[in-house]
């Protein structure tokens, strides 16, 4: 595979686990070593650079803090090797609390943090060395709900903020396409597509890909997003007739199963006023249809000519 | 029962919990009282009582006979001996219980299973097997042509056959839980290999390594069987303080025995104590 992550950039390795994703992360890092290809940074081939020089900050998704040291000796240990200056250590540290939000953790040791501050501590350790790429395992993968939420948001912001060239790896589709603005999806080791999060929801290179991203349904011989299809009680030129097999309330969506009358059976996402204003009932007679936005969009025409 | 009630107080006064607490609680009361009842008794009639029989019997003739027999020069020779032996040995032992430690932990090879039951072998045998088996490797009639019996690298070589497998055994499961990742993060950071294992891998293994150090010392210094038959125990030079002790029994000077008995005893006593100082030092570090 070859995969170009432009410099600034927050790019996400997305795809099902064990399909290759780590793997290629910690291959950039040079904590792996490939069988064959190269990796290179801003132009240089960089493959046989072992991983202590090659400037590349790393987050574990278990953060591997170092246990017997503060969060301030954490986040100094990568100049602390280099053997800067002690003010200036001290200096670029604080610096980095700050952004982090732990400089009143700052004495404090790991083992008294909480997951979201131990992974904002690994994360103000990879940067204190200034790294050229920085890199990030399944960065939420170990918090609780909510913690993700917020984190999420803060490294988008923190992202706009240092603009470091950023890659993450992650399992969660949504995660990914709130994070990220590049998108890699990634199965079984092989590049399925690269692109913005919009144009890969809406332009999936393939059925691996739509269904990976989002839910999927067969319409008309080839497969849509449930939400870019209608319900109409009367027919329109492009419906589909058939007949509702059940109508299932989730929240704040309304899910449709219709058996339409060529024999295929499609579901259809409907918002909850949508579907009270149709009122729909098991057994009712409808017309299935693209809404406006699909055809005019995507996903539909792209793999129907594939 | 007293401690009952007061456990049952100091439940927390939650209305809805608060069955289930006293009930939890009263358990624990009792068992917390009958616990350390059994294990005071236990230690008494195991260690305390024979340590104060030994005090008893070292004072029988006063403190100034006692003091006159403890830093006698045969016994201050066989104490100095000892202690320096074994101090010898527990730093010596530390390294290499790392050194085999890390091997059978981080690296794969044919008959690691084997290898790893042998370490234990030392604790299994009868110490005078082992001494045994060391004479006749390295003393007269040595295959190898290697003859140190009656020297003091005997008593060296002898004590650091009998305490490896502390040095071995107290730093193996602390390198097994290491965190690889942390190891790849500091490499990640910078570090050379040699930072890296300073920096990253010492400070979480030290206080096993001292740990293990400590037993070994511990060990060495009441060590017998192994070391009388290859040291040859000759006066001033190859006697060590436990052979010294047991001659002593044998001409019956049962006093002399003990009062260098009770030397020992508070050598390791000291010991014991500085250990658990140190260690509590390391833990400030947060280090689980």
């Amino acid at each position: 595979m070859t995969l170009e992550i432009p410099a600034g950039s927050l790019t996400a390795l997305l795809g099902p686990s064990g399909g290759g994703k780590s793997t290629l992360l910690r291959i950039i890092a040079g904590l792996e070593t490939p069988d064959r290809g190269t990796v290179e940074i801003d132009g240089v081939d960089v493959t046989d650079v072992p991983v202590r020089k090659r400037g590349v900050g790393f987050c574990f998704q278990h953060y591997a803090p170092f246990r017997h040291l503060t969060v301030r000796r954490n986040v100094a240990f990568g100049l602390e090797v280099r053997r800067r200056p002690k003010n200036e250590i001290r200096e670029k540290v604080d610096e980095l609390l700050d952004l982090v939000k732990l400089a009143h953790l700052a004495d404090r040791y790991p083992s008294q943090l909480s997951g979201g501050q131990r992974q904002r501590m690994a994360l103000a350790r990879a940067l204190a060395i200034e790294p050229r790429v920085l890199l990030l395992d399944e960065p939420f993968g170990a918090l609780d709900a909510q913690v993700r939420q917020q984190l999420r948001r803060w490294l988008r912001d923190l992202h706009e903020k240092i603009a470091v060239t950023t890659v993450l790896v992650t399992h969660d589709q949504e995660e990914a396409m709130e994070v990220a603005d590049r998108l890699a999806i990634i199965n079984e080791g092989h590049l399925e597509q690269v692109g913005s999060p919009s144009q890969i929801y809406d332009r999936p290179a393939n059925e691996f890909v739509l269904k990976f991203l989002g839910p999927a349904t067969q319409f008309g011989g080839s497969w849509v997003r449930p939400h870019d299809l209608t319900v109409h009680r009367v027919g329109r030129g492009t419906g589909q007739p058939g007949v509702v097999e059940r109508v299932t309330h989730l929240g704040f969506e309304v899910r449709v199963d219709v058996h339409l009358n060529n024999g295929e059976r499609t579901w259809v996402q409907l918002s909850r006023g949508a579907a009270d204003e149709l009122g729909l009932e098991e057994s009712d007679v409808v017309w299935v249809a693209p809404s406006p936005h699909a055809l005019a969009a995507t996903g539909m025409r792209q793999l129907s000519s594939a | 029962m007293v401690d009952v009630g007061l456990e049952t107080h100091r439940a927390p006064p939650s209305a809805l919990s608060a069955k289930s607490t006293r009930t939890r609680a009263l358990s624990r009361g009792a068992a917390a009282a009958s616990g350390p009842a059994l294990a005071v008794t236990y230690l008494s009639l195991l260690v305390l009582l024979p340590l104060a029989a030994i005090l008893s019997q070292a004072f029988t003739g006063g403190p100034a006979a006692f003091w006159r027999e403890a830093t006698s020069p045969e016994s201050l020779a066989a104490l100095e001996l000892t202690v320096v032996c074994s101090l010898i040995v527990a730093v010596f032992n530390a390294l290499a219980g790392l050194l085999i430690a890390w091997v059978m932990v981080r690296d794969e090879f044919a008959g690691k299973r084997v290898v790893n039951a042998v370490i234990d072998l030392p604790f299994a045998l009868p110490t005078v097997v082992a001494g045994l088996t060391l004479l006749s490797l390295y003393g007269p009639s040595s295959p190898f042509g290697v003859n140190v019996a009656g020297t003091r690298v005997a008593i060296v070589l002898a004590l650091a056959f009998v305490t490896l497998p502390f040095s071995v055994r107290t730093v193996q499961p602390v390198i097994a839980e290491l965190d690889r990742e942390t190891e790849e993060a500091a490499a990640s950071l910078g570090a050379s290999p040699a930072a890296v294992a300073k920096r990253i891998v010492l400070p979480s293994i030290a206080p096993a390594m001292l740990a293990g150090a400590g037993l070994a010392f511990a060990r060495a210094v009441g060590e017998f069987g192994s070391v009388v038959l290859i040291s040859g125990s000759l006066p001033y030079k190859t006697q060590v303080a436990s052979a010294w002790i047991y001659s002593l029994y044998g001409d019956d000077f049962l006093p002399y025995a003990a009062a260098v008995s009770t030397v020992l005893v508070v050598l390791a006593l000291a010991l014991l104590l500085g250990m658990g100082w140190l260690r509590r030092r390391f833990d400030v570090g947060g280090i689980q």
